[in-house]
């Protein structure tokens, strides 16, 4: 076989070459997973349900706004289940203008008439908008959250595609649970006047209102953490919200005890200035996440600024200004997952399989050079340039080596010198056969080449759904095993062959191989 | 030339049905294992719950453990040691939500865990915490660098050498250990005038809220069905059909037959486990394909010869490989088995006892296979490619 050595051997040196350029330094190049270097995994659920929730409680306040508008009364108009509201009891003669107002105003709705009611329900591509929105927007609110606490290179992600699931990866974070609360919080900030209370019960609260809540107000409970507990009745439509903020920082009040300072933006200023100004010795009650934190007594009239007590501890005041500024949630998350690893079991992993890695590189390189003496060498020097193109792969795809993954790469150690016994035992074959050297060793490889290709593309099957499946450790499994198997073939069949020919290419006429 | 056997001639396919009632035998016992016996044990991954890694600063048993959990409620936690001597335990908070009793949310598990934890300190720690002492084996850096204001200059480079010691260790034992780490005396005396040595780290916490379980189950069912249906298809497309079904069920023997083995020991199956089965799967059918593929190169050579007679002879061609390429694997899995460490031990052991039963499938089962299949539905044409 008269192939030109020169050019396979620059391809060769070139692949090396650039998979140890893409490898080093290691300590940059390779992503380490945390359950190597430490950190939180958490996968978490947006509940998408919340925004059209939202969603259709606005509607329903708008339709009310128009029905005003138009003189028009219904005795009822209630949410059957967040993204439907149905109204019941319409009069034959304002059909025809309800008719109107929906197919003005509500583009995003269908309805339907039957007798004297009128469901109305949120379009099915509206609705996957908004959920689509909802968990967009939550990724960037707790992007933003997670930036301000400050972890090196966090990791946040979708998963899926229309997935409602979120990934959040955080290496080498001390304090978990803090981390976790600050992204749990959905921060809804509500400052809303007191209209009675604080009561131990709502029948209490409600006695002054022949027990019933009017509708222009609503029952919250204090934060049995920052008050004293009980029951407030207040105002339905909040004076400001959290969206009013400009800025939030830790402080302390008075008494010097931690607490949350707050600038309003000119437009947010403007209102809680006339609020405050009509309502001085008023209570206005702070209403996070639907919990009253604190109902101050309004002293002054105050505009863009203003403080937040509650029973805050330093931490707790910092971590609240922290979400306050990022912004509020569109929806309540809920964890699923949750995972801790501490640094001291992903150095105690990193230790461990390396060794075992070493071990077991040395055990079958020296049992090559034993059975298969200088062509054995031959085969530790491939298996060698594999492990080299490995974390070069590694490198390129920025991929992350995990416990599982380096497993992985175990495991191609073994099964890497598969190709390249399957091709030796092959040459022995031909050779006991009577054929020449060069012959044998032409004929091992192309015989073993279609083998080769087979075996290793259904090992490749089985990894590349492994991938697909997996999540984090069990991904990087199955890169490893991936690249390690396609490096394999590179280097089995090429950079072997290569050598063998660059060897006995400077014999005249090789008679003896050491195989 | 080296070699361990001449190129032998054994009948293997001799032996097929012997190898089909053991393989056999053992499937029907670890079934009846997995169904009605002792049961495959499946890890928060897929049931859900908390899995807790603590390190101890001193010996303690897990009868002890067991003991400080039991007035809580939690003695029915499954505990175990990790490694003898390294006093380092594993606990896991199973069913001690009771289905129906609150709604099974994440966070039902994770207070769960809370209450765990604090089982297990020693009262004395929250004596200690209660008097103003700082636990040096939870405290984070930037507490640390502010205990040690009264070296300023040392105060940054001596908290990061300690969290480094004590991630090196799992736990601070003794306040004398921290000599070894290069600490100054001074620092030493004022670190245990401010802090105390808690009585337990804790190396990793995981919690499975029910739902993902659930789902993590899905797909992890699904994935193994659709690599040996890819599979599947590819050998069909390179073979024959009778050598892709012979492929795949041989797979689903080797599936089989692993978790079977798997049943009878105390290893709980997690997703790292299912990855080892696919790989064992990807494993097995490379070797398989091997024989297959010596196969189809003699049907062209050997055209006289009954098929049962060919298999055997290209079984005997290709057994020097298959034995050095399963040597050299199984090799390397049983360093990563022997010293992988704790965290990936089931998995190597998966591996272990897969690649064996793997090699062994390749030659007793899949052989014997193509050959019923080509007696059951082509029993006259002549069995070529």
């Amino acid at each position: 076989m008269k192939r030109s050595l020169g050019w396979r051997l620059i391809l060769t040196v070139i692949v090396i070459g650039l998979s140890i350029f893409l490898a080093t330094p290691p300590k940059e190049k390779i992503k380490l997973g945390l359950d190597l270097k430490g950190g939180v995994h958490l996968a978490l659920q947006v509940m998408t349900q919340d925004a059209i929730n939202i969603e259709t409680d606005q509607a329903i306040a708008r339709f009310q706004e128009q029905l005003k508008k138009k003189e028009i009364t219904v005795p009822g108009v209630s949410k059957v289940e967040p993204g439907n509201f149905k109204v019941s009891g319409i009069k034959p003669d304002d059909e025809g203008k309800i008719r109107d107002i929906l197919d003005e105003f509500f583009r995003d709705w269908n309805y339907s008439f039957s007798g004297d009611s009128v469901s109305v329900i949120l379009k099915p591509e509206v609705d996957r908008y908004l959920r689509d929105q909802a968990v967009n927007q939550a990724l960037e609110t707790i992007r933003n959250r997670i930036d301000q606490f400050g972890v090196a290179e966090p990791t946040i992600q979708r998963q899926g595609l229309a997935g409602e699931r979120l990934i959040v990866e955080l290496p080498g974070v001390e304090n978990p649970e803090r981390v976790k609360n600050i992204i749990r919080t959905t921060a809804l900030l509500e400052f809303k006047l007191v209209k009675a209370g604080p009561a131990p019960d709502e029948e209490t609260l409600l006695k002054d209102f022949n027990g019933q809540v009017p509708e222009d107000m609503e029952v919250v409970r204090g934060d049995p953490k920052r008050t004293q507990g009980g029951y407030y009745l207040v105002s339905k439509v909040a004076a400001i919200t959290g969206k009013d903020l400009r800025t939030a920082r830790r402080s302390s009040d008075e008494w010097n005890n931690p607490a949350v300072a707050f600038t309003l933006n000119p437009d947010g200023a403007r209102r809680f200035e006339q609020v405050t100004s009509e309502n001085i010795g008023k209570p206005l009650a702070i209403v996070l996440d639907g919990r009253i934190q604190s109902a101050p007594t309004i002293q002054d009239r105050i505009s863009d600024s203003g403080i937040i007590h509650g029973r805050f501890t330093i931490e707790e005041a910092e971590d609240l200004a922290l979400v306050l500024r990022a912004g509020a949630l569109p929806a309540s998350i809920k964890y699923l997952e949750e995972r801790t690893i501490g640094p001291a079991l992903g150095l105690d992993s990193i230790r461990k399989g390396v060794r075992a890695g070493i071990a077991a590189l040395i055990a079958i390189m020296a049992f090559m050079v034993f059975y298969y003496r200088l062509s054995g060498i031959n085969a530790d020097v491939a298996l060698i340039f594999n492990l080299i193109i490995i974390f070069g792969g590694l490198g390129y795809f920025h991929a992350t080596l995990t416990l599982p993954g380096i497993a992985g790469i175990i495991l191609t150690i073994g099964m890497a010198v598969d190709a390249n016994i399957l091709i030796f035992e092959r040459i022995r074959e031909e050779l006991a056969a009577g054929k020449g050297v060069m012959s044998s060793i032409a004929a091992g490889f192309s015989r073993a080449f279609r083998t080769i290709l087979d075996s290793n593309l259904t090992t490749i099957i089985a990894a590349i759904f492994l991938f697909q499946f997996g999540t984090g450790p069990v991904k990087g499994f199955a890169v490893t095993l991936i690249i390690g198997i396609l490096a394999s073939m590179f280097t089995a069949v090429f950079v072997s062959r290569l050598i063998f020919d660059f060897v006995l290419s400077r014999k005249k006429r090789p008679e003896q191989l050491s195989i | 030339m080296f070699r361990f056997f001449k190129p032998p001639n054994i009948k293997f396919l001799r032996y097929k049905y012997f190898a089909f009632a053991l393989s056999g035998l053992i499937i029907i016992i670890g079934m009846l294992n997995i169904t009605l016996g002792k049961g495959l044990k499946f890890g928060i991954d897929f049931t859900g719950g908390t899995f807790i890694r603590v390190k101890f600063s001193q010996p303690i048993s897990t009868d002890e453990i067991r003991a400080r959990l039991a007035p809580k409620g939690l003695g029915g936690s499954i505990i175990q040691e990790i490694e003898k001597g390294q006093r380092e335990y594993q606990i896991r908070t199973a069913g001690l939500i009771k289905k129906g009793e609150k709604p099974e949310e994440i966070e039902a598990h994770e207070v769960i865990g809370n209450m765990v934890i604090e089982a297990l300190r020693e009262a004395k720690d929250t004596q200690l915490i209660e008097k103003g002492l700082k636990d040096l084996n939870t405290i984070d850096h930037k507490e640390l660098v502010s205990l040690l204001a009264a070296f300023p200059e040392e105060a940054e480079a001596a908290a990061n050498r300690i969290i480094e010691w004590r991630d090196e260790k799992g736990i601070i034992d003794n306040f004398d250990s921290l000599k070894e780490a290069g600490l100054k005396e001074e620092i030493i005396a004022s670190l245990k005038e401010k802090t105390f040595l808690g009585s337990l780290s804790i190396l990793s916490r995981e919690t499975v809220g029910p739902q993902a379980g659930k789902e993590l189950r899905k797909k992890a069912v699904l994935a193994t069905v659709w690599a040996l249906i890819g599979m599947l298809i590819y050998i069909a497309l390179r073979f024959k059909i009778a050598y892709g079904v012979a492929g795949v069920l041989t797979l689903a023997h080797d599936v089989l037959v692993t978790l079977s083995i798997y049943s009878f020991t105390n290893r709980e199956i997690n997703l790292p486990i299912i990855a080892a089965l696919l790989t064992l799967v990807g494993y097995s059918i490379n070797d398989t394909i091997v024989i297959f593929d010596r196969i189809r190169e003699n049907l062209r050579v050997m055209r006289k010869l009954p098929l049962e007679e060919l298999m055997n002879v290209s079984i005997n061609q290709t057994l020097s490989r298959t034995i050095l390429t399963a040597g050299t694997t199984i090799l390397a899995v049983l360093f990563l088995f022997l010293f992988g460490g704790k965290v990936i031990n089931d998995f190597a052991f998966t591996l272990l006892i897969g690649l064996v039963i793997g090699t062994y499938s390749s030659v007793y089962q899949s052989c014997p296979i193509v050959l019923y299949w080509q007696k059951l539905f082509a029993p006259k044409k002549a069995l070529r490619r």
